[in-house]
Formats: C-alpha cells, structure tokens, sequence
C-alpha cells in the first residue's frame, strides 16, 4: 500500500518534471516544421534539445516508463540526422518530429495510466526505422560521439550554480520566514511598551536601531525569498504551441503562435493556475478572433493569422496580453445581445461595450463552438484572473483585431492586506480586492428588500451584514461602525464590520481539506499577537448569489 | 512525549490488533522479555468516559490556547489554532460521539494526532496517561452498542474498575479511506 503510494508519488513528480520539457520538444519542432516549410532548414533548435531528450530519456528509463524512453530516443535519433545530414530536412521528418513529440507529451501526460497510449510508441518507432533506414544507412558512431558532447555542455551547465529545489522546501522557508514576522510584530509591542515607561534612554535608543534595520532585513528577506519562488512564464507559454496548431487545424485556419517576454518570472503558484484561462483566452481568439481564410484574404490581410501572447514585468504586476490580428469585437451586435438579455449598458462608449462580454451569462449561443463559446470561457477566464488577485481588460478595433490584457500580481504567498474585526473575530482582507472602506453615518445605509443598501460612487451596492455572512451566530455584540467595499472584476459588495485593525503583510497559508471548502474564506494567516485569522474570499463573496 | 524506539513508525491507523503485534514484536527484540502483549496507550476523557488512543498515533498534547472559528466549516470542528506558526485544524470529538461540545476549562488539552497523513487536533476534557495495558484485556465493544455510528470503536479494555474505550481516529472522525477492519 504505501509502496504503491510512494510509486504514485514519484509518478507525479515524473509527469511534473518531463511535462514541461516534452511541451518544450513539441513546440520546438512545431516552429522548426514552420521554418522548413517556409524554405529555411537549418536545424539549429536540434542541438538545443538534445539535453532535453537526454533528460526525458534518462528519467523515463529511471521509471522503467519503456514508451517514453524509446520515443525519447527515437527523436534524439531523427534530431541527430537532421543535424548531420541537410538532406533529411524534409516534410516526412519534421512531421515525424512533431508527431513523435506530440506522442511524448501525451505519453508523459497519462504516465501514471500505462494502458493509455499502449502499442503507440512501438507502432512510431517502427515508422521511424523505417524512415531513418530507407533516407540512409546507419550512421550510429559519430552521432553517439555527439550526444556526449552535448552531455559534457548540460553538465557544464549545471556546474554554473544552479541547483534543483523541491517546490515544497520554499512552502517551508516561507513558513519559517512568517513565524519571524510574528515574532517581530510581538517585539515591536514589547519595544513600544518599553520606550512607554522608560522614555528615551540611550538602550532604548539602541533598540530603536535594531528594531528598526530587522524590519529592513526582514523586507530584504522577504524579497530574496520571493525571487526563489519565480519561474519563467516560458514554463506556462510553452504549452500553447500543440494546442494551438491543433485548434487551429480543427477550425480550418491557419495561425501562427508568436510568444514574446517568456523570460518575465511570476511566483510558481500563480502560473499553475494560469494555463487555464490563457487557453480560454487563445481559444477564443482562434475560433472567434480570426475570420475563415477567404474573409481575410479578401480583407486584404495575410491568409495566416497571428496570435501573439506577451508577457511584460511592471513594478509590482506582470502584464499579460493576448492579442490577435482577427475580426475584432462587433459593438452592434454586442450591444444589441446586452439589450436582448436585459443587461444594465452604462453606455455606448466603445469601452464600455466591449467589457459587457464578461458579464456572466453573456454567451451569444449563435456563436458556442465546442471549444470557447464566447461568454462562457471569457466569463471562466475572468473569474480565474479575478481569484488570483488580477484584472482583466479587453480592447479592440473593429477589422484590426482584439487584445486581451491580463494584469497579475507577482505573487500569493504574502498579501498585504486589511484586518477587520466582525463580532470579535479577526479577519484578513486582501487589499487588491478592496476598493474602499466607507465609516457608517446615519443615513449611509438603507434597507429594500430586507438587503442593505448603500450609495457608494455613484450607484447602489448591496452591503451584507460581515456577522450574518461569516456566520458568527452572535447578536450584534458590537456596532458595525464600517462596510468595507470588496470588488472583483466588476462585481461589487460592501460587507458590514465593527472595526478596522489595521494594514498588514500576512503570509497566506492554505485550509486543511478537513475544514471543507468554504466559499467565503480562501485561507489562513497568523496575526502578530499568534492568533489565526482566516482570509476572506473576496471574489467568493462578491460572487454570492444569496446573502442578507 | 514517550516513544518506543523498536516501533516502526505506522503509515495512516493500525487496527488496534496490527498494532498489538507490533508492540509484541518490539518487546521481543528488546532485552528484557515481556510476559504479555502490551498495548502502549494514551487516555483521555470525554464527558467522563475513559478513551484510549496508541501513542504512536499522537503527536503531543497542547493546552488550549486561541481556536479561531472558520466561517462554513463542517459541523465537528471547533476552529483552527496556532501550533509554533502551523494552522492546526481542531477537531470537537464531542460532537462526533453524540455529546455537547466541550466548554473548555483548565483542564482540557488538544491531543494532536496524526491520522493518515494529516495532522488534526483532538479537543479532550483532559488527557489521563500514557500507560501500557495487556492486550489480552482488549476485548470487543458489546454488540448491544454497536450501530453505523459506533464503527469507530475498536474495543473496550476492562482493568480493575475502569473501563477504557479504544478508538479508531480515522473512522472517528470519517476520513476518506476510512473502512472498518
């Protein structure tokens, strides 16, 4: 039993480490099938991939994974004739390539369901022998020689300081580093009540010094902590390139994948939890954004569309865009859905338009591919960016094309945030979901429909009462003196509290599966005097369909 | 927290006989032999029943300090509580037995237990001992109580004029994978 668990265990980790590496391969030979076929047939990306394959062969065979490891070899093979001999570089091998690394991400995808691809990889090696034998004879030796050269330049490259870290050994540290916050907050209290009763004696000055250059240590710690934590949006791009291509295929376009800024970093908890609505947001765009062929070669544009997907690093967010050379948004037709749903159009400004597709339920029917129904992936989409703490944006110009613009924080592990206080109990508010903190004056707060409501910029939002919906089961032990406006997106509510603690950086620690799911709580922290708070879930909150 | 070095460390809850044998089997390779079969335990009461949990399963045992309560969570839990910059989810086993959630008084102790792979507060009016106990002793629960609630018994020890009441955490306290052996 816990040998079969361990197995498991070590399964996950295979699919986690080769995954990404096997969508490397396919989309290296997606662009080098491109090239080709666009005349250019050096095969420099080869060489780039041999450490690759190597990689993913040696793991593969450590696991005894048999269908990896051959189709593993099977390309370093064909990427070995490619390099050596110009003549190989024709359609039947890059299709080769492609299809023999399309296999290997599906291969490593289902590595814990064995039967899955059973029989695809011997019946592709075959095809590959057959290939390699009838383009030439063997030319084993010198490739062997290569290969070991390209080992030596992997180790080389190893020996330059990088090392491997368990993801979950940085989860530790970021613990450890939250208890010394703790206990600098609880030195702080002991600092201020000691300058309280002996004034400004020359200890207490000293202390002053060194409570003082902790905090900034401490900040520094913080920031080199975090920087551990980064990885390419690479890891995450990488992925699109099959997809794509095949998407495009199914829908009988052409389109090509430019990604750019692949090097810009972002915390690795928020790009696992990035895939998902980019590919919402890059299946719209293939199946909605770009016109059929005939429409655009007729509009004068090129038969292949393009795509691009760009990250770029601002002070304290990464911006991501998704943007094609399609149609662009029709505002009549958007405006006269709004209109057919009963939507609330604030007004015609183009803008104003164009961000009516997020509003949930807002799927034009006549446009629902299997893929991205518009509405439904967008709506999906907006509501993943919204979780993580981000924004999302959509500009477009009519014939020229749509862009979608994503905007993230760099990271989820530490969010500065709002304490509140609801019937005694403390709360975390993350700040990038709190748009403002009204204080209650007689008058602020009116009742329809036994649901409180109040003006706030302009219109009316539904303010909850924070005791009713965070269950505290006491009557009213306190006055509620604010409402704290929590928005994600573009939804809004105001929730009732009795106090407003203060601002402060909490590390965010997850719920334990034996506390449920809760929708309005997205997780834990420890406040200065040791006490837990759980972290509210503004975009749960705002998103909850009966609350008093 | 007393530990017996021969054990190997259990993945997830023995059933309290696996666990038995165990004991036996590190008594013996230990050099002084032991006459009977013992089971290493640690007691705690409950409304004023005696239970017993085997210390291999337990942690250690904290005093209570802040449980902060989490808004929509199961009924059977009290809150989660700081253990040395840890959330430690606390568990009212009370209320999983049929009884009136605890109203906490110096007494009372968290038992942190390790139940298949996770790490859970036990809520208890106050921990008794660690003690070892002749297995042989154990015997099962009456079927007279038994019932789909009372799975979680694994058998009651009888010894002089107590009457101690083993537990089976996992099936306590419903985790997934939890089946009666």
């Amino acid at each position: 039993m816990s040998d079969d668990h361990a197995f498991a265990e070590l399964i996950r980790d295979y699919i986690a480490e080769c995954l990404p590496l096997a969508e490397a391969v396919s989309d290296a030979f997606l662009r080098l099938e491109r090239r080709w076929r666009d005349g250019d047939t050096h095969a420099d990306d080869a060489t780039g991939l041999k450490g690759t394959l190597h990689t993913l062969k040696g793991n593969s065979a450590m696991m005894g994974l048999a269908p990896m490891q051959l189709v593993a070899h099977l390309l370093e093979d064909l990427s070995a004739r490619v390099l050596a001999d110009p003549a190989a570089r024709n359609e039947t091998t890059a299709a080769l390539l492609v299809e023999g690394s399309s296999l290997l991400v599906d291969l490593v995808q289902s590595a814990a369901d064995p039967a899955a691809h059973a029989g695809a990889a011997d019946e592709y090696a075959a095809r590959v022998r057959l290939h390699l034998g009838a383009t030439l004879g063997a030319t084993a030796a010198p490739l062997r020689l290569e290969r070991r050269n390209s080992e030596r330049r992997d180790a080389g490259a190893d020996a330059r300081g990088t090392i491997r870290v368990d993801f979950r050994r940085l989860d530790t540290m970021l613990e450890i580093f939250g208890e010394a916050m703790i206990e600098r907050s609880a030195l702080l209290e002991v600092h201020r009540r000691l300058a309280a009763r002996y004034g400004n004696g020359s200890e207490i000055a000293d202390l002053d010094r060194v409570v003082s250059s902790l905090g900034a240590t401490m900040k520094q710690l913080e920031t080199a902590l975090m920087q551990t934590r980064l990885l390419p949006i690479a890891t995450v791009f990488g992925r699109f390139g099959r997809a794509v291509r095949d998407l495009a295929r199914d829908e009988q376009k052409q389109v090509r994948l430019v990604t750019e800024g692949d090097e810009t970093l972002l915390d690795k908890t928020i790009l696992d939890r990035l895939g998902e609505p980019l590919v919402h947001l890059l299946s719209n765009a293939i199946v909605h954004g770009v016109e059929p062929e005939a429409e655009r070669v007729a509009a004068g544009k090129p038969a292949e569309a393009t795509v691009w997907l760009r990250a770029t690093a601002l002070a304290d967010r990464v911006e991501i865009t998704v943007t094609d050379d399609g149609r662009g948004l029709d505002c009549e037709r958007i405006l006269a859905k709004a209109q057919a749903l009963g939507l609330d159009v604030p007004s015609t400004d183009s803008d104003a338009v164009h961000a009516l597709i997020f509003v949930p339920g807002f799927s034009t029917a006549d446009r629902v591919s299997h893929v991205a129904g518009r509405g439904v992936g967008l709506e999906a989409a907006a509501a993943a960016i919204h979780a993580l703490g981000g924004g999302i944006e959509v500009g477009s110009e009519r014939g020229r094309g749509t862009t979608f613009a994503l905007s993230l924080p760099l990271t989820l592990a530490i969010v500065r945030s709002l304490i509140v206080e609801v019937d005694r109990e403390r709360y975390a508010v993350p700040l990038s979901h709190v748009a403002e903190t009204v204080r209650l004056e007689a008058g602020t707060l009116h009742e329809i429909n036994r649901r409180g409501v109040a003006m706030w910029r302009g219109s009316a939002i539904h303010v909850a009462d924070g005791g009713q919906l965070l269950g505290t089961g006491a009557t009213r032990t306190a006055p509620r003196n604010y409402f704290v406006v929590l928005f994600a997106g573009p939804r809004r509510r105001g929730v009732l509290v009795d106090r407003l603690v203060g601002h402060q950086d909490v590390v965010v620690k997850g719920l334990d599966p034996t506390l449920g799911r809760p929708a309005v709580v997205s997780g834990a922290t420890i406040l200065g005097d040791g006490r837990v708070a759980c972290i509210l879930d503004a975009a749960g909150i705002v998103a909850l369909r009966e609350v008093a | 927290m007393p530990r017996s070095a021969n054990l190997p460390a259990a993945a997830g809850a023995p059933s309290m006989f696996e666990f038995a044998d165990q004991v036996a089997a590190g008594d013996a390779a230990a050099a002084a032999p032991a006459p009977v079969r013992q089971l290493h335990l640690i007691t705690f009461r409950l409304d004023g029943e005696e239970f017993g949990l085997p210390v291999e399963t337990v942690r250690e045992v904290i005093r209570v300090g802040d449980i902060t309560r989490v808004p929509q969570a199961p009924p059977h839990i009290r809150g989660v509580t700081n253990l040395r910059g840890r959330i430690l989810p606390v568990v009212e086993i009370r209320t999983r037995l049929g009884l009136a959630p605890l109203v906490p008084r110096s007494t009372a102790r968290i038992i942190v237990a390790e139940v298949r792979g996770r790490v859970l507060g036990l809520l208890v009016d106050s921990v008794a001992q660690v003690q070892k106990l002749p297995a042989d002793r154990l015997v099962p629960a009456p079927d007279e109580i038994k019932s789909a609630h009372t799975t979680y018994l694994t058998g009651v020890i009888h010894l002089n004029d107590r009457l101690i009441i083993l537990l089976d955490l996992a099936l306590a306290l419903d985790l997934p994978g939890a089946s009666p052996s």
